[in-house]
């Protein structure tokens, strides 16, 4: 967990210092910037990937789980919502993050296991009016669970998740500077044929 | 052929990118569908821009490979659905030829006014599910862009306001104005027929009707089905996007519809797309 802890401190510091220069609060992403703020969501995604794979696993405790459903959560903003649909269903079902996680959680399979897949795509950054970013980073994510009657379930689903970013300021050393953070959003989950 | 051309620039990424260096086993295969998928509608614009590689990574503007015409070519010929459509690959090429045509090219920018989409919804209307289309475009607002709803089609909306003319319609007699109008009382009558009151050249705006009853409550949203998009930008032609899922190269956002359409075609696309009379 410290390690965690280091590697994600040091984007931020990384990102401050890569940003520091910038002395126009609404400036253009550019696209230097755009390559680091990738990175930073594409890690953000990851940790998140990370944390799905922890509370869908049959051998997590559930004190555990409930703990990394409290760090899953506060990677999104406020009010994000899972839209869910199905090869069998066209329809979107909406969820909550927490209420996701906690239907993953209550799966009824004695093992299960998720693996991503090694394709991302991330789109463009898009402004929105409040003056905020806007992107949308797409992953794979490989499900398997078998019932303890032996029963195997797959699927492939794909992830189309939103991410904000957003310019803050913090003070170092009576410094103000500037850093970019990214936050996720709504996650639209959709069963793939593959 | 296309797939061979896909799997070829495939092939230079995957040994240049240390990354794809954990793309082993039956993983592999798949990996290379979702590679070619076109999964974004950003990557269906830069795909047909010619602004990206094949792993998605976008090219700087002077990155010799940026919208460059051979790859171009290269990207537009898999943009098509493949299995569904009948386009004829004769105006398959003379679509790519024009959009690709070396001292006019035709490129796709999200922030343009020429195309728009129409996303399917289910509406919950007087205690039935019932489905409603919604027009959404792209707007400039404040400091960005946002996606907002230009018109809607609602079955139920479509013959509310069809009003009778000629000499059966109901009416207000021309000496009503003597009367105070106190014939109003006898026309403006819960389920009759208060259009029949209207100018001859009254149109409803179903827009209002539905922010209206979505106010009220009365239309409640339950969700979206599907989308697709279409596209006026490329002079003289029309193409529509869907999505297609599929265990092959050949799906993710690709082209359905493809036609060449002079003015009048165009408006009647028009007025087809948007089930207006």
């Amino acid at each position: 967990m410290n390690n965690q802890i280091f590697k994600r401190l040091s984007y931020v510091v990384a990102l401050m210092a890569f940003f520091a220069v910038s002395t126009q609060a609404q400036s253009p992403v550019d696209p230097n910037r755009e390559k680091a703020i990738d990175s930073l969501a594409l890690e953000k995604v990851k940790d998140l990937g990370k944390y799905i794979a922890i509370i869908g696993n049959k051998d997590t405790p559930f004190s555990e789980a409930n703990r990394v459903m409290d760090r899953a959560e506060e990677l999104f903003a406020p009010g994000s919502e899972m839209g869910v649909s199905s090869l069998a269903s066209e329809e979107i079902k909406y969820y909550k993050v927490r209420e996701y996680f906690q239907r993953l959680m209550a799966l009824n399979y004695d093992k299960v296991n998720i693996e991503w897949y090694d394709v991302q795509y991330i789109s463009d950054l898009e402004r929105q009016p409040d003056g905020r970013y806007v992107g949308v980073v797409t992953v794979y994510q490989k499900f398997e669970g078998t019932t303890a009657d032996k029963l195997n379930y797959k699927d492939t689903t794909k992830k189309d998740i939103t991410i904000y970013v957003e310019k803050k300021k913090t003070q170092i050393a009576g410094r103000t500077i500037e850093f970019w953070d990214v936050i996720l959003g709504d996650i639209r989950v959709s069963e793939t044929s593959v | 052929m296309k797939r061979l051309i896909l799997l070829s620039l495939s092939f230079f990424f995957v040994f240049t990118s240390y990354s794809s260096a954990q793309i082993v086993g039956e993983n592999y295969e798949i990996e290379q569908q979702l590679l070619a998928s076109t999964k974004q509608l950003n990557q269906f614009f830069k795909r047909f821009n010619g602004e990206e590689d094949v792993k998605g990574r976008t090219f700087e503007p002077d990155d010799r490979q940026y919208r460059n015409e051979r790859l171009r070519k290269r990207y537009l010929s898999i943009l098509f659905d493949e299995e569904d459509t009948d386009i004829s690959s004769q105006a398959k090429n003379d679509f790519i030829e024009r959009v690709t045509q070396a001292d006019n090219p035709a490129f796709l920018n999200l922030h343009s006014k020429d195309w728009f989409a129409v996303v399917n919804t289910t509406f919950l209307y007087k205690g039935k599910e019932l489905p409603l289309l919604l027009y959404m475009k792209i707007q400039k607002e404040a400091l960005g862009y946002e996606w907002v709803i230009a018109d809607v089609a609602f079955e139920p909306y479509k013959t509310m306001f069809d009003k009778q003319r000629g000499e059966t319609k109901v009416f207000l007699h021309p000496m009503s104005h003597e009367l105070d109008f106190m014939n109003l009382r006898k026309a403006l009558l819960k389920g009759g027929v208060p259009e029949s009151y209207t100018l001859a050249d009254y149109k409803p705006d179903f827009l209002t009707i539905f922010l209206y009853e979505v106010k009220m409550g009365i239309l409640q949203f339950q969700t979206v089905n599907r989308m697709n998009y279409h596209f006026f930008g490329v002079d003289g032609w029309y193409f529509s996007l869907n999505n297609f899922n599929r265990a092959n190269d050949n799906s993710g956002w690709l082209i359905s519809d493809l036609l060449q359409v002079n003015a009048s075609q165009k408006e009647d696309l028009l007025k087809m797309i948007y089930e207006k009379k």
